[in-house]
This record gives structure tokens, C-alpha cells and sequence, in this order.
């Protein structure tokens, strides 16, 4: 375990100030902001069958380089491909738990099973553009007199150009983040290559799923019983659509979306079916994670005089960080429990439990 | 004395509450806070120059744009502010940033700031001084 985590941290550039190993000009950054995974793929970091099991194909229809900042060029330009810090990571992980053997077979999951978890964004990039346009929208309620309990809430009608332009410059933001995700899965295969001389087919490193987050798309849902087309925010929450849903690829016809649920770097993270419930209730959504118990603050002095890598290690959990801050805020106690968590959506029926899955190397930024 | 700045405790985000004699110092003592936030300054050897002129609708206003064209300065260039020389005036800031560049392998690494945000933001002027209050995106 050691020599994989230690490859993985070496072909994966992680943490604050990190800068990726990626050189792309201008011409083809703007192909990563239109086209996300697939303009990856195309460039030989992956394959189709990583499209087919991502959310939209890993790329958004819709957006518009154009509208793109230079500062947002500038900074996304050398973080394509690399971590980033705070609650990102890249986990390998085993199958401890199976709670519904049909979907788990349909899934391809198995008791025992390695996975491996990758959880990381569209980087400086997405901030940039998000700074950028917050001062748009800062604008735009002035200009169309919304009220607002938080400035932070800036936004502006559906139907404005203001609108317009935000949402195809946030596409952008996602394929930047299809994009980075992409990279970074064919560095994980590539390290797993390294460290047992065979390749990823050989070792059965397939897709389970590729889902966005912290992102808004327009969707139809049904509400007092009348199909309506919503724009769907989902902030700290995950995609999790219900069997036979046509935005489903194939392979999920049948069991509703994988639904990625990360816990914490000691206990437990879990994949989860989306359900009709789910889709009913709270618009095929379910949380994204498990929620943090302990402010930063708080983390960062109960670790105080501990070493949470040696506490990870008698876990039999290997970790490798780059900021020390980071890790302790990101020790397992400064979150919630993911499986009880897990169990309230389960019971309520958002997302139904497929396997748990538990931890055995980390590194974080 | 009041301290020019402390860090605030929010769960899942961070904040800095900031002090200022003027205008100006304030904006370079929220400036100083963001920095120390990201690395242990101390050790940052200043070694170049950034010019900067922008304008916003208000003060606060420009606070955030302040603190965001910082921490963009950092995200993308690794500049980290070390000083600066300052005016604002009309809600208008011009002046020059002096400071180093971050090297991962010698520098701390700290907390990776996303964005100031307009999240709770207040500044305000009371009996003379400067005060504000900023929460990041992290």
C-alpha cells in the first residue's frame, strides 16, 4: 500500500501552490472548456467506456470560451490536472459491505473489491469564474431590484443575458472539472501499472461513475403533478436519479444512478442507487457527503500534539498530505458519521445502500 | 492595541476580522491576514512587483475585489503580498504590491483560499478607526 499511495502522490500534483504537469496552449484549454473529458479522452488519457459511465458523457452542451475571464485562463491554465487541497483526495479504498447483492452485481461491485475515489473540481479555474460573475450578478440585483437575506445570494431572472453568460461560462467551469478528473484517473491507472506491472484491463480498473457537484442544471421534474423544467442548485449535494431515467447510460438503466458518497479518510465512504422517492422528494438529490462536526478551528486543536498520520497508520491507513494543517482538519473526527448519515437516506429513501467502502491509502493536499 | 487582524472560527469556511488606522492600512492588514492564511509569511522573501488599479461600487465592495485579486495573484502567479503602498479614493484603488513568489517545497502550505466572499461582509468606520469583517470560500 505504501509504494501505490507514494505513486500516486508523485503522478498527481496535490496541495496548495501545487502546479500541474500539463503544458496547453491557449487553443487547445479552450478545446478542455467545450469539449471536458471527451477532448481527454481523445488525447489518449482514458476511454470511451470512462464517457459512457460519466454524468452528461463528461461534457455539458452549451459552453462558451468566449466568455471566460483571462485571469480564469491564467489561473486555471496550470492546475488543470492536479488535486487541489482542503477536503479533495484521492482514496483507495475496498468493498467491506454489500447491501443489495442484485444492484452491487449489476454495479460490478463485490466484496473485497479495491476502488478507488477521486474527489476534486474544476480548481482555481471555477473559483476565478465565480469571482468573476458574482460581480455581475452584484450588478444585476441592483439593476433588477431583488431583495436578498445575503449578498453572497447574487443572482439575476433565468431568462437575462447576465444569466445567460453565467450559466455558459459555469459549463466551462464543469468540463474544466470533467477535464481535471479525466487526468487524474488515468494518472491513478497509471500509478496502479507502475506498482504491479500490469495494466489497468488486466487489474479490471473500470468507470463505476463520474458525477458533478456543486453545480446548477436545468432538469425536468414533476411538481403538483405537472412536468415542469427547473433549474436544479446542488450545493453539498449529489445527482442521484432513479431507475430508468433517461439521462442514464445504459448500464444504470436498470439499477438508478450510482450515487458516490464520500465519509471520511478513516471510517467508511459508500455507493448508494438513486431512487423514485428520491426523484420525487428532493428532486433526485442526495447529500454529498458526510458534514463537518468540528469547525476548522476546532480540528486543528484537538489535533494539537498528536500525529493523525501515525493515528491513520495504526488504522491501517496510509496517508501521504503536503499541508499539516490540512490533515488535521481533515482528521476522521471533524466529521459526522458517515453511516449514520447514510442510514437516515437510506431510511428516508433518497438513495438506496449498495456497498461500504473502506479505506486503505489517502493522499490529500 | 488591537490586534490588525484575527482569524474568525466558522465551521466549514474561515474568516478574518481586520482593523485599520485608515482606510488604507486596513486593506493592507486584510491583506497581511489572507497571506498568513495561505503560508507563514515570515518566510517569503520579497522579490518582485505587482501594480493594481480597479474600482467598485462601494468600499466594501472593493475590499472583496482587493482580497480576490490577491488571492488570484497567488492561485495562478504564487505571488504572496508582502507589503504594499496603497490609495483609495472614490471607492477607487491604485497603488503597488510588493512581495515573493510561493515555493511549495520551502514555504508552509496552509489553507487554499477559493474566493473572499460578500458572505457577511461588513467595514465600517468607528470613533476614527477602520473595522471589517471578511469570511473566504475554502
Amino acid at each position: 500500500m505504501e509504494g501505490l499511495v507514494e505513486a500516486l502522490f508523485r503522478e498527481i500534483p496535490t496541495g496548495v501552490g501545487s502546479k500541474g504537469k500539463l503544458k496547453l496552449n491557449s487553443k487547445e484549454h479552450r478545446k478542455v472548456l467545450v469539449k471536458g473529458a471527451r477532448w481527454v479522452v481523445e488525447q489518449g488519457f482514458g476511454s470511451i467506456d470512462d464517457l459512457e459511465h460519466s454524468e452528461s458523457g463528461g461534457c455539458i452542451d452549451g459552453a462558451d470560451p468566449d466568455l471566460i475571464s483571462e485571469k480564469a485562463y491564467e489561473r486555471g491554465s496550470p492546475q488543470l490536472g492536479t488535486l487541489g487541497s482542503g477536503n479533495h483526495f484521492t482514496e483507495i479504498q475496498y468493498v467491506d459491505e454489500i447491501f443489495d447483492e442484485s444492484a452491487a452485481n449489476m454495479l460490478g461491485l463485490f466484496k473485497g473489491q479495491v476502488t478507488v475515489m477521486i474527489h476534486t473540481g474544476s480548481r482555481g479555474f471555477g473559483h476565478q469564474v465565480c469571482t468573476d460573475f458574482l460581480e455581475v450578478m452584484q450588478r444585476a440585483v441592483k439593476k433588477y431590484g431583488i431583495s436578498l437575506p445575503d449578498r453572497e445570494l447574487a443572482c439575476a431572472p433565468f431568462n437575462s443575458d447576465e444569466s445567460r453568460d453565467y450559466l455558459a461560462a459555469m459549463k466551462a467551469a464543469a468540463n474544466y472539472a470533467w477535464a481535471n478528473r479525466q487526468y487524474i484517473s488515468h494518472w491513478v491507472r497509471e500509478s496502479f501499472m507502475h506498482t504491479f506491472g500490469t495494466g489497468p484491463s488486466a487489474l479490471g480498473m473500470s468507470l463505476l461513475y463520474d458525477v458533478a457537484h456543486n453545480m446548477a442544471k436545468v432538469e425536468e421534474h414533476v411538481v403538483n403533478g405537472t412536468k415542469m423544467k427547473l433549474v436544479i442548485h446542488r450545493k453539498g449535494a449529489t445527482r442521484a436519479f432513479p431507475p430508468g431515467h433517461p439521462e442514464l447510460p445504459g448500464a444504470y438503466k436498470e439499477t438508478g444512478q450510482p450515487v458516490i458518497i464520500p465519509g471520511d479518510m478513516g471510517r467508511a465512504s459508500y455507493v448508494l442507487i438513486g431512487t423514485e422517492r428520491g426523484m420525487k422528494e428532493s428532486f433526485g438529490s442526495t447529500c454529498h457527503g458526510a458534514g463537518r462536526l468540528l469547525s476548522r478551528h476546532q480540528a486543528i486543536r484537538r489535533a494539537r500534539g498528536r500525529s493523525i498520520r501515525r493515528e491513520m497508520e495504526d488504522m491501517g491507513i496510509t496517508v501521504r498530505y503536503t499541508g499539516r494543517e490540512t490533515l488535521a482538519e481533515e482528521m476522521p473526527e471533524a466529521y459526522k458519521d458517515i453511516s449514520n448519515v447514510v442510514d437516515v437516506v437510506h431510511k428516508a429513501g433518497l438513495s438506496k445502500k449498495v456497498a461500504r467502502l473502506k479505506p486503505l491509502g489517502v493522499i490529500k493536499g | 492595541m488591537m490586534d490588525k487582524y484575527r482569524q474568525l472560527d466558522i465551521s466549514g469556511d474561515t474568516g478574518l476580522e481586520i482593523t485599520g488606522e485608515s482606510i488604507e492600512d486596513l486593506f493592507k492588514n486584510a491583506a497581511a491576514g489572507l497571506c498568513e492564511l495561505i503560508t507563514d509569511t515570515s518566510s517569503v522573501i520579497v522579490s518582485d512587483e505587482r501594480k493594481v488599479t480597479f474600482s467598485s461600487d462601494s468600499t466594501e465592495d472593493l475590499l472583496v475585489k482587493w482580497l480576490n485579486e490577491l488571492i488570484f495573484l497567488f492561485d495562478a502567479q504564487g505571488f504572496i503580498f508582502k507589503d504594499c503602498e496603497i490609495e483609495i479614493e472614490n471607492n477607487r484603488l491604485s497603488g503597488s504590491i510588493s512581495g515573493g513568489i510561493f515555493n511549495p517545497e520551502s514555504h508552509e502550505r496552509r489553507l487554499l483560499i477559493k474566493a473572499a466572499t460578500y458572505n457577511g461582509l461588513s467595514l465600517l468606520n468607528e470613533g476614527g478607526s477602520w473595522k471589517a469583517k471578511v469570511i473566504f470560500d475554502i
